[in-house]
């Protein structure tokens, strides 16, 4: 029997062990395996494979049951994810079902999750922008939260590595607020964008107007040939999963590239309840899994753990791993872990209409989405009365109505003849929020889900910084669209609740000091030094810019960093 | 649903979407539904007011496009409980004013509906949702106004002709 036991955890033994793979997961995976260490990906959700797991993916409109539409019974289940931009009749399998995981909102929260292999990779917006020092010295000149303990120089190279392997489309704008990257060629502001990028240029030297940088492949490389990935053919279909891997997703581009190393045992229907802490060793020794399928509790080994699980489900996993040792979570020393969760403030946008340019239109669809306005308030110095600021989506748009009204004949005429409207045009904000203690999530210390896990309560909110901020951002646009002749111009500061934005970060922080953050500047525990995290958990703030590619750059510099330490003994 | 419908059961395909048809026999609507109730009558009535909304010409028309079954799918699916009652109630009020073999009347009378009556909001659902139908349809995308899964290149700045 014993000698069973050693062969059965000789079987469950590996080199390391990542907890998701989405975005981050996916990347430490590839990483880990190409360095040649067999690694085990562990997935809560089920597999989805690279086009084979993409039931809607040539669909035609009429082909879906309510024309995409969720039905109302659907909507009135998920109050959650149905205010999800992308939660339609296309996309809705690759999204967690309110009920089917609940969770406490001590405060409005909307927590919006992918659980498969490749999480919400296969949802994201797929905007890519590097952040610069004017970022990671945000906390230290302004006084939040804590210093990052990395700046722009650490992350650059890292940056680039990243980019040539995923495929990042965008233009060289040579903007010190938003670094050049490793580009394929960016995709081209229409006529009505470039014409507002003029006009802002003109009056508003200190804003820039640029085309929004994506991770499609507008033109691929020999690296993403041989990922198996062509052209991105310009579908805009992408929350479908892309027959094409026109878009960077873990699904078309990490995960298989793992795979091939051979290196790789993917496991999904794979819970992660905790973390092993061994006290004598000091160290993580493993990893306790739920199989979801069978709901045998299962521990697997590893030297090296890599938490990928997406922001606040680090949380809950790291919050989760108690032991002598770490009686509050592991590697919380500090008493940080949970806390100072901030998000991107997303509750402010503007529309409006243009009568100019109309001898011209645009044709097809635009992968990038149009123009991106990167930050420029507070940004050399503080100058509001708020701290930070806020990028912006710009986008223009002409397309063609039918006039709906009457009926008969003439009203079959007018919809089968649309005729093409006046330019509109509209903006949304991407608001840096200030990471507070308060803003937190922590474990139910009755209620458990399925597994036995414990629920995880959710306190983020906006504060009066967010609000001035989103007031600002309103009164600039306003400003900015009344320059360009732009009319009928409408404000829309519709509350949402945070986490719509799908951007929640923080909880595990970076930071120099261990009394005061729970990972390094490798994203390593201050504490257990063969524990990882590179997924959102690890962010000290947010800044405005979209996070994954920065997870994707903190992912492979970790990996980097942990088999070196690993080959010296240090791990 | 019990053996005698499943048994019976077939497709009928409603502007390109395929929906699930009921047991045909029992004087009730064509097609499954799991809320609204809706007679065979009803369903023929329906299918005359959106061939008065989109009638056939050289092209086919509503009814042929069976967008009268499209719409009621719709509002058995997506619409919400008080939108469904108002058009239930809406279409039995309506159905009594209208005589639909005299176009010119029909169209007065559907121009002419008191706003915030059941009456209106019936007609509003059942005309955008028929319209709906109709530009999504798989007649419409594939030869009138067409629509492309892969669309070619992105040109943001194309000048019109003429």
């Amino acid at each position: 029997m014993a000698n069973l036991n050693i062969d059965s955890e000789k079987n469950r033994t590996y080199d390391a062990i990542v907890i998701g793979s989405g975005i981050s997961g996916g990347w430490s995976a590839k990483e880990l395996c190409e360095k040649g260490l067999k690694t085990l990906v562990l997935e809560r959700g089920r597999d989805v494979q690279h086009i084979k797991d993409y039931p809607t993916t040539n669909m035609m409109p009429w082909e879906f049951e309510h024309r995409n539409e969720m039905p109302y019974k659907v909507k009135e289940e998920n109050p959650i994810v149905s205010k999800c931009y992308a939660f339609h009749e296309d996309a809705a399998h690759f999204f967690v079902k309110d009920k089917e995981h609940p969770y406490i909102q001590e405060k409005p929260f909307d927590w919006i999750r992918g659980y498969q292999v490749g999480g919400k990779s296969l949802l994201w917006a797929r905007q890519t922008q590097r952040w610069s020092d004017f970022d990671f010295e945000g906390p230290a000149r302004d006084g939040f939260a804590v210093d990052w303990p990395i700046r722009y120089a650490d992350l650059a190279p890292w940056y680039a590595y990243v980019e040539k392997f995923a495929g990042i489309a965008g233009d060289h704008d040579g903007l010190p607020e938003l670094p050049d990257g490793e580009f394929l060629p960016g995709y081209p502001l229409n006529i009505v964008e470039k014409y507002f990028k003029e006009k802002v240029q003109k009056k508003f030297p200190e804003r820039k107007v640029i085309s929004a940088r994506c991770a499609h492949l507008s033109k691929p490389n020999q690296i993403h040939i041989e990922q198996g990935r062509v052209q991105c053919q310009n579908r805009v279909l992408c929350q479908r999963g892309c027959p094409f891997g026109g878009y960077f997703s873990s699904n078309a581009t990490t995960i298989p590239w793992a795979a091939k190393t051979g290196n790789m045992t993917l496991r999904p229907h794979s819970v992660v309840h905790s973390i092993l802490y061994d006290e004598q060793k000091g160290k993580a020794v493993g990893v306790r899994v739920i199989d979801t399928n069978t709901k045998e509790e299962i521990d697997f080994y590893a030297k090296l753990i890599f938490v990928n699980a997406a922001a606040i489900n680090t949380n809950l996993i790291l919050l989760n791993s108690k032991s002598n040792r770490f009686p509050n979570g592991l590697g919380n020393d500090s008493g940080v872990l949970g806390k100072y969760v901030a998000f991107h403030n997303y509750s402010a946008r503007i529309y409006a209409e243009y009568e100019g340019l109309l001898d011209y239109t645009a044709e097809g669809r635009n992968p990038a989405g149009g123009g991106y306005i990167p930050r420029f308030r507070n940004l050399h110095k503080q100058e509001t009365d708020f701290l930070r600021g806020y990028a912006a989506g710009f986008g223009a748009s002409r397309s063609k109505e039918s006039d709906r009204s009457g009926l008969g004949l003439g009203l079959k005429e007018n919809l089968l003849n649309p005729k093409l409207g006046i330019w509109q045009v509209g903006s949304h904000m991407m608001g840096e929020t200030i990471p507070k203690e308060s803003g937190m999530v922590s474990l139910d210390g009755s209620k458990t889900d399925d597994w036995g896990i414990p629920l995880l309560k959710i306190a983020v909110d906006y504060d009066e910084n967010d609000e001035k901020m989103k007031k600002d951002y309103i009164a600039v646009m306003t400003e900015m669209f009344t320059d360009a002749g732009f009319t009928n111009i409408r404000p829309d500061t519709h509350w949402q609740a945070p986490g719509l934005d799908i951007h929640e970060m923080g909880g595990a922080r970076m930071g120099h000091d261990p009394k005061t953050s729970v990972l390094n500047k490798w994203n390593q525990m201050h504490a257990v030094k063969n524990v990882f995290v590179t997924d959102g958990a690890c962010m000290t703030s947010t800044s405005t810019q979209n996070p994954s590619l920065t997870y994707m750059a903190f992912s492979a510099r970790s990996v980097d960093y942990a088999v070196s330490e690993m080959k010296k003994g240090n791990i | 649903m019990n053996r005698r419908t499943a048994i019976k059961q077939f497709f009928i395909i409603a502007g390109g979407l395929t929906i699930l048809s009921s047991c045909l026999n029992d004087g009730g609507a064509s097609i499954v539904l799991n809320k609204l109730k809706l007679s065979a009558e009803d369903e023929q009535f329906l299918g005359d007011l959106v061939d008065v909304l989109i009638p056939k010409s050289d092209t086919p028309g509503g009814k042929e496009l069976n967008l009268h079954l499209f719409v009621v799918k719709m509002v058995d699916d997506c619409e919400s409980p008080e939108n469904q009652e108002k058009f239930v109630s809406g279409f039995n009020k309506l159905r009594k004013q209208l005589n639909l073999a005299n176009a010119k009347e029909t169209e007065n009378t559907l121009a002419n509906l008191t706003d915030k009556t059941d009456e209106k909001t019936f007609f509003e659902i059942f005309k955008s949702r028929a319209i709906q139908g109709y530009m999504n349809s798989e007649y419409v995308m594939k030869n009138k106004v067409i629509y492309k899964l892969i669309p070619g290149p992105y040109n943001g700045a194309v000048k019109i002709n003429g």
